[in-house]
């Protein structure tokens, strides 16, 4: 049949043009809705690819909350806008930039075409090595056991990264609320959304987690749809942002990382390697993790799309 | 079957297409917001067939997180636009 490998070179052709327009795209919130298409559009491809874990997180990340946090930003920039395309390159600045860009793209060209053939891969060993967390998705097995050191890692990085949207409250604000969201009227649509979405949301995320031991899944992703909803909640004037200073709130954040490194010191301690599972319990701990880790990004995220504080603790 | 199915992603991507037109050409942020719900919407659609086709049962899954997100990202949008509209009342910063 010729018809599926044309669809499949038609899709890749509609990708290649949006990711070319939301370059060039001039206006930076037409940019932005630009990329939020090209988010949707690549998860259908890493579909097609037969990825499907990687589908997840395109559309839960790639698209939804990136999506969101640009828009913010592009609304935040719009006042500046003006000011600063005033600023253009002049030629030899463009000829510069030109010439480097054009130097890093060979790079990594050459890089690419002189890899070895077969590419050296880890994949054959981790197949085999599969049963031994009791986990069936082969993509959490590697996040999770075989490379949890470096998923550890990224939980610590995602909470410097709040603590440096943080840093940008000024003194006054320090530790009180990022800024509110205007009140929505209470029979809109944003608030009829607001009340309608997140029980959904909330069952949805909470699954990709549990699922994610047997099939494409996981904590990010599950975590991003409970941000994500958490968000429309505090959009629609429905809630409000709790104080950053607050505690409970500040252990939510650290949960993750701690039970984490928690785990990674009694493995030490017991099985003799950091991060060691003990063999018959690997799937309990790796879910207690799981579920300490999908509580303090989906906070985190959150938080992070809010923004720094902005208004000052209530005496 | 699946020919009919194929022929129907066909036919869907065509009008993903059409959507993608509006969102090159705007002219306004809203109506590219608009086309790319649009893109969503055909992308699910896509994916569903797709799943079936391929016997893929995530894809299930992940049409499922598109769709809510993709709410959300219409949601954060319209939200931009409102504070937009009602420029920001300067942040309460009473003294420590």
């Amino acid at each position: 049949m010729t018809i599926v490998p044309a669809l499949d070179l038609f899709v890749a052709g509609v990708v290649l043009i949006v990711a070319v327009w939301t370059v060039v795209a001039r206006d930076s919130s037409s940019a932005v809705v630009g990329f939020v298409a090209y988010g949707l559009l690549l998860a259908l491809v890493w579909v097609r690819l037969g990825a499907p874990d990687v589908a997840l997180t395109e559309a839960a990340i790639g698209s939804g909350l990136t999506g969101a946090l640009l828009i913010g930003a592009a609304a935040r920039l719009r006042a500046g806008e003006s000011s600063t395309s005033a600023e253009h390159l002049g030629g030899v600045g463009r000829t510069l930039v030109a010439a480097l860009a054009t130097i890093v793209a060979a790079a990594i060209a050459v890089a690419l075409l002189s890899l070895p053939d077969p590419a050296p891969s880890l994949a054959p060993e981790a197949a085999a090595n599969a049963g031994a967390t009791g986990l069936g998705n082969p993509i959490t097995n590697v996040l999770m056991a075989f490379r949890a050191m470096d998923t550890m890692l990224e939980k610590f990085v995602l909470v410097i990264a709040l603590v440096g949207v943080w840093s940008l409250a000024p003194d006054g604000a320090w530790g009180g609320r990022p800024r509110s969201y205007h009140r929505a009227d209470p029979e809109g649509a944003l608030v009829f959304l607001a009340r309608v979405l997140p029980p959904l949301g909330v069952v949805l995320g909470i699954y990709v987690l549990w699922v994610s031991a047997d099939h494409p899944g996981g904590a990010f992703q599950g975590a991003t749809i409970l941000a994500a909803m958490w968000l429309v909640v505090l959009m629609a004037g429905l809630g409000d942002v709790p104080e950053v200073g607050r505690q409970q709130l500040r252990l939510m954040l650290v949960a993750g990382p701690v039970v984490f490194l928690i785990v990674g010191l009694g493995g030490l301690l017991l099985g003799g390697a950091f991060l060691s599972y003990p063999q018959d319990w690997a799937k309990p701990v790796i879910l207690a993790i799981e579920f300490a880790m999908i509580l303090t990004v989906a906070a985190t995220l959150a938080l992070l799309v809010a923004g720094p504080p902005e208004r000052s603790a209530e005496p | 079957m699946n020919e009919f199915l194929t022929v129907m992603v066909g036919l869907i991507l065509a009008l993903l297409a059409l959507g993608l037109v509006r969102v090159l050409r705007g002219p306004g942020d809203a109506d590219r917001m608009m086309a790319a719900q649009l893109i969503g919407t055909c992308g699910i659609a896509a994916l569903l067939i797709i799943g079936v086709i391929g016997d893929i049962s995530a894809a299930i899954d992940v049409a499922l997180v598109l769709a809510l997100l993709a709410t959300f990202a219409a949601a954060a949008f319209a939200e931009c636009a409102r504070r937009a509209q009602q420029p920001d009342t300067p942040p309460e910063t009473e003294g420590p």
